[in-house]
């Protein structure tokens, strides 16, 4: 292609039409931008200063209000990246079973969240629990001191909590019984996830009055991703790894997902979602320099976790590699989940291209241990959100505190500043604090829940189901019925139709 | 006479291209998988390498003739070469009968 363009700028004809086509481009632009110049100089006035502060205007509610709904919607459609990353990393045979788990937990989760995850969460109770708010009673107008609508709210924070039990599902994917899936997701999102994250997110969480510093944790590097990584890992655990799955220690080697394309696709929608899920977090569109900020932080990190993957892996068989690189940048984006609000651009694209060995290394470090995890997701969200909720405690900045309904409070009682910027550990300390205590809580609580769906017998499918493949024994039929005889024919694919019965027509 | 040949996969429009030029139609094409000679192939999924131990190649069958079959092996062998390891192999043989489904005719008739 660069041959061509090279080729056709020798040609004076292409060379006039470059030209004339760069020069209405940049009067273009010139117009345009005196437009808004004059516009805006007839549109609005200056404002005044008052001496007394003013109560807040009253567009402040609805454009956070849409900020966040927008935001909500981002996130959701971060399912469809996950559900595009996960079938594509799974072999043929579990494409169907894949993606029906993706959209039953986005239902189970959304009636769940609707009933009591979003009151143990989000409404207020003790440091351990909330209880407020059951089936969406009696709510006020807007959540908290956000100034955000309250269903908003609930929509907002009812996509996050979907986002968790997907990533569950991830490690899950191969062997795990429907009927298990249900069951262990109804936990998560009903449960575990809700609870948990009331410790760091709810309005009185005991996580959120640790001293001297608070534990903080903007989107979620912590909340979502530790939570659903190591409830990843327990479900691994527990189930074993898919049958025929020979581990590198044993002379085997991977099993190859069978599509890279929705794979990788897959992979950079959901780092399309996450400019819902971190710049989102500010719940503000009034703090736009917050959320200005987050989203430039957020895709450098995702920048620098992708290259440092791939540059990592190379040495090791020579290829570049995709899948890696995938899981790479999703680790860089895992990471910077908890830190995107406090760091610099160039911190964000430490702590990204620090997340991505870190996830490379966790994907050789569970080959090791023999636990089969076929998208991935341990290492990327559960290694990697340790690691970023860590890395705040290193690399926060010192220049940014919180954001708040009507722009940044930036004070200096409320910045966050790290070992390296000269604020001490006493951040690190919290965030190690915070990030043990849900890591080894979740991780407790979710063996037991799955020890507890294997005794019901349906955690894993049968042995007989497995090597059917999932998508036939449960599902009753294949993604992709064309490539394997049956439908392939003009025909209907009928026992009793097809060639026999066209010729006793005839 | 069948003439039959493993060829590479993106050879195809090569050997046809040619056949066509004498004036041979008519191919039966199938995809094949084939145990390279030496060591496996291996292939990387996310970090962690795999043997591949078959490649893809196709294979095609031809019936005509004794006088054109040489010519038919001559061109598949000129289209389908590039000098590297992994081109295929061809292979003739003589066929005991031909039958047209349609019509019944039977040897020549039916090619």
């Amino acid at each position: 292609m660069l041959n061509k363009l090279k080729e056709r700028l020798r040609q004076k004809e292409y060379r006039r039409l470059f030209a004339v086509i760069i020069a209405s481009k940049v009067i273009g632009v010139v117009v345009l931008l005196l437009a808004m110049k004059a516009a805006s100089a007839y549109l609005f006035t200056p404002a005044f200063a008052d001496d007394a502060p003013a109560p807040p205007p009253a567009y402040v509610n609805p454009i956070n209000t849409m900020w966040t709904v927008i935001a909500a919607f981002l996130v959701f459609f971060m399912q469809a990246g996950f559900m595009g990353l996960e079938a594509g990393f799974a072999r043929t045979r579990e494409t169907v079973n894949v993606l029906l788990e993706g959209i039953v937990d986005t239902c189970l989760c959304g009636i769940l969240f609707w009933a009591w995850g979003f009151a143990f969460m989000f409404g207020a109770g003790n440091g351990f629990i909330g209880h407020q708010y059951f089936f969406l009673q009696g709510v006020p107008e807007t959540y908290g001191s956000t100034g955000v609508a309250f269903l908003a709210y609930w929509l907002f924070q009812f996509a996050f909590a979907d986002t968790c039990s997907t990533i569950t599902s991830g490690a899950m994917v191969g062997r795990t019984g429907f009927v298990g899936d249900l069951l262990y997701s109804f936990g998560v999102s009903g449960f575990i996830y809700p609870i948990i994250g009331h410790w760091a997110w709810g309005p009185d969480g005991w996580l959120t009055a640790i001293q001297p510093v608070a534990f903080h944790d903007f989107a979620g590097s912590t909340v979502v991703h530790t939570i659903g990584g190591f409830i990843a890992l327990s479900g691994c655990i527990v189930l074993g790894p898919r049958l025929g799955r020979k581990f590198k220690r044993d002379g085997g080697g991977a099993m190859p997902g069978h599509d890279m394309t929705i794979a990788a696709i897959g992979g950079v929608i959901l780092w399309f979602g996450w400019y819902g899920f971190n710049p989102g977090s500010t719940l503000s569109a009034m703090d736009a320099a917050g959320c200005g900020r987050v989203a430039a932080n957020t895709t450098l990190a995702a920048c620098a976790g992708g290259l440092s993957a791939l540059f990592f892996m190379y040495p090791r068989n020579k290829i570049w590699d995709c899948g890696m690189t995938v899981n790479g940048f999703l680790a860089g984006l895992v990471a910077i989940t908890c830190p995107c609000y406090w760091v610099s651009p160039t911190g964000a694209i430490i702590l990204g291209a620090v997340a991505g060995v870190v996830c490379a290394l966790a994907v050789d470090l569970m080959e090791w241990l023999r636990l089969d995890d076929p998208v991935g997701a341990v290492a990327v969200h559960g290694a990697c959100g340790i690691w970023g909720t860590l890395s705040l405690g290193l690399l926060g900045c010192g220049l940014y505190g919180a954001p708040g309904p009507t722009g940044a409070d930036n004070s200096d009682a409320s910045v966050v500043t790290g070992l390296f910027y000269g604020g001490g550990t006493k951040v690190l300390v919290s965030q190690a604090i915070g990030s043990a205590s849900i890591t080894v809580a979740t991780f407790a609580v979710s063996m037991l829940m799955m020890y507890a769906v294997k005794l019901t017998g349906t955690l894993r499918v049968s042995k007989e189901g497995e090597i059917e493949g999932l998508d036939v024994h449960e599902h009753g039929g294949t993604a992709y019925p064309e490539l394997i005889g049956a439908g392939s024919s003009m025909h209907s694919p009928m026992g009793s139709g097809g060639v026999a019965s066209t010729a006793a027509a005839e | 006479m069948k003439v039959e040949a493993i060829i590479r996969e993106d050879c195809l429009d090569a050997v046809v291209g040619r056949l066509l030029l004498i004036h041979v139609q008519g191919l039966t094409v199938f995809p094949v998988k084939g145990a390279a000679r030496g060591d496996a192939h291996r292939a990387v999924f996310r970090g962690s390498s795999y043997p591949v131990p078959f490649v893809s190649k196709l294979l095609i069958e031809w019936y005509g003739t004794d006088d054109e079959a040489e010519a038919v092996v001559r061109a598949i062998q000129r289209a389908a070469a590039t000098g590297t390891g992994g081109d295929g192999k061809i292979f003739v043989e003589r066929v005991e009968e031909a039958v047209r489904i349609r019509t019944g005719e039977r040897g020549l008739d039916a090619i």
